[in-house]
């Protein structure tokens, strides 16, 4: 399987979970890959996972100067990107009534600016036949205690999609949405314990959290050319969870 | 990598347009099709095109005896069916002041009844972990003037899905919807009633609403198709998949 022979793409927060998985996948299907993280530790123990079709970049999607080296690193040794998968996120909870300025800026940085600068920098490296695919969550439809920030964070990111497919018309470049529901990442895995995990699962008609091969496979559909009427789009791979 | 090697795929509609390609991608993915039309000659024409492992039946969905005979072949000849495409569909214009019951009631009889006794009357010959896919259109969340029967069953369509997933969870098959938007097939010149003139005229009118700026091709929602009736989609179940070059999500 090789959709994507010979393409370049970078995936922020691509050291660990959704990110990685989909490295991984993208490297299978033929492609050159970025992962861009902000722990060294992560980024190293995952270039050791893909080999030599990925190169590291250590940063934050919060800090605009990390997002100029990142692409300066892949325009100097690819010249040109084809996929973008911005997938750094972060999301912590608190109630209403407990909500911070705080939590807010690092929710909103990371989730809505971080994406929006993630994308625009990667455009000039862009062309026709590019895909954009940022990371929703199936939380951007549905509410859950806790969540103010994140939710609303992820509803941002659906919209940014809508208003791109029409700023990037004419360009061939398509962007959409992939939505996770509750995923069984190792930091998931850890946070939630069996229980948790089982509980999880229990919410969706599949009764069971997703393995993040199966964001994967959902990404590698939208970066490759199986998607090539989709722009604007929102693919939930959340076993049902906010679908009924 | 062949992502369907060895399924049985039904595909329902499968003589032309959406169907067809669809056909076509399946069996190059390494599935066996049993396609269904009413139209024996255009069926005949649609397997020589498809080339290999292809089994036609004709048919109408809106008749259940017909659906019968389709899956007792299927029965026969395969014993069992992975996934299942229902993509016949119908959609003529007709404004509210003027659309007659003969148009609402065949609208609605091959849509929706169709669609649903389709799907009900493949249950038995269902492996456990399949797919299924029901044929929708982004006209499910849109208004368009003279289709308002069309968009209604489409959206009765969607909404199928979302009964059909809780129904079906423990069998393991999903459930999801495919909703194209403008596609590139003869069906706007062939089944709407549109005079050429008139079907020129849809096709500049969608064509500006289209982010993509250009209708879809057939084989773009196959490819599609081919993702939700795959493992691929292991996680996917009672969505709806927009493939419409953003006429709908802006």
């Amino acid at each position: 399987m090789t959709r994507l022979n010979g393409k370049t793409a970078v995936i922020t927060g691509g050291a660990t979970g959704i990110g990685l998985a989909a490295a991984k996948r993208f490297i299978a299907e033929g492609a050159f890959v970025f992962i861009f993280g902000r722990r060294q530790e992560a980024l190293d123990a995952a270039m050791a996972e893909l080999g030599p079709n990925a190169r590291a970049v250590k940063g934050s999607v919060a800090d605009e100067a990390d997002l100029d080296r990142l692409y300066a690193a892949a325009k100097a040794e690819r010249g040109t990107l084809d996929i973008v998968f911005a997938n750094a996120g972060v999301g912590s909870q608190l109630k209403l009534g407990e909500i911070t300025a705080k939590h807010i800026d690092e929710t909103f940085d990371t989730n809505v600016k971080g994406t929006i600068f993630t994308v625009q920098k990667a455009l000039p490296l862009m062309g026709k036949g590019g895909s954009v695919i940022l990371t929703g969550s199936s939380a951007g439809t549905t509410g859950a205690p806790g969540f103010t920030a994140y939710s609303a964070s992820k509803a941002a990111v659906r919209n940014l999609a809508r208003t791109w497919a029409e700023d990037l018309k004419g360009t061939g470049i398509r962007v959409n949405v992939l939505s996770p529901g509750a995923t069984a990442t190792e930091l998931a895995k850890e946070a939630l314990g069996e229980e948790g995990q089982k509980a999880y699962g229990a919410m969706t008609p599949l009764q069971r959290m997703a393995d993040p091969a199966e964001i994967a496979a959902a990404a590698a559909f939208l970066a490759s050319s199986d998607s090539s009427f989709m722009t604007a789009s929102e693919v939930a791979v959340d076993g049902g969870l906010a679908q009924l | 990598m062949k992502k369907l090697e060895g399924k049985i795929a039904v595909i329902t509609g499968g003589s032309s347009g959406i169907g067809l390609a669809t056909a076509k991608r399946f069996v190059e993915e390494g599935a066996h099709v049993v396609i269904t039309g009413r139209r024996e000659k255009e069926l005949k024409e649609a397997a020589a095109f498809i080339t290999r492992n292809v089994t036609t039946v004709v048919g109408n969905v809106s008749r259940l005896e017909d659906l019968d005979r389709l899956y007792a072949v299927v029965k026969e000849k395969h014993g069992h069916i992975d996934i299942l495409f229902a993509n016949a569909g119908a959609g003529t214009v007709a404004p509210l002041a003027v659309a007659t019951e003969a148009h609402f009631d065949q609208t609605f009889d091959v849509n929706v009844k169709g669609l649903f006794f389709t799907v009900q009357k493949a249950l038995p010959l269902f492996n456990d972990g399949g797919s299924i896919i029901l044929n929708s259109s982004v006209s499910n969340v849109l208004g368009l003037p003279g289709f308002s029967a069309y968009a209604a069953s489409k959206a009765a369509v969607r909404n199928f899905a979302r009964a059909w997933t809780l129904e079906l969870k423990d069998r393991k098959i999903r459930v999801n919807v495919m909703s194209p938007g403008a596609i590139d097939t003869p069906a706007l010149a062939t089944t709407t009633g549109l005079t050429a003139e008139q079907a020129e005229q849809a096709v500049a009118q969608f064509t500006t609403q289209i982010p993509m700026g250009r209708r879809g091709m057939p084989e773009e929602i196959a490819a599609a198709v081919a993702f939700l009736a795959s493992d691929e989609s292991s996680y996917i179940t009672g969505m709806d998949l927009a493939v419409d070059g953003g006429m709908a999500q802006v």
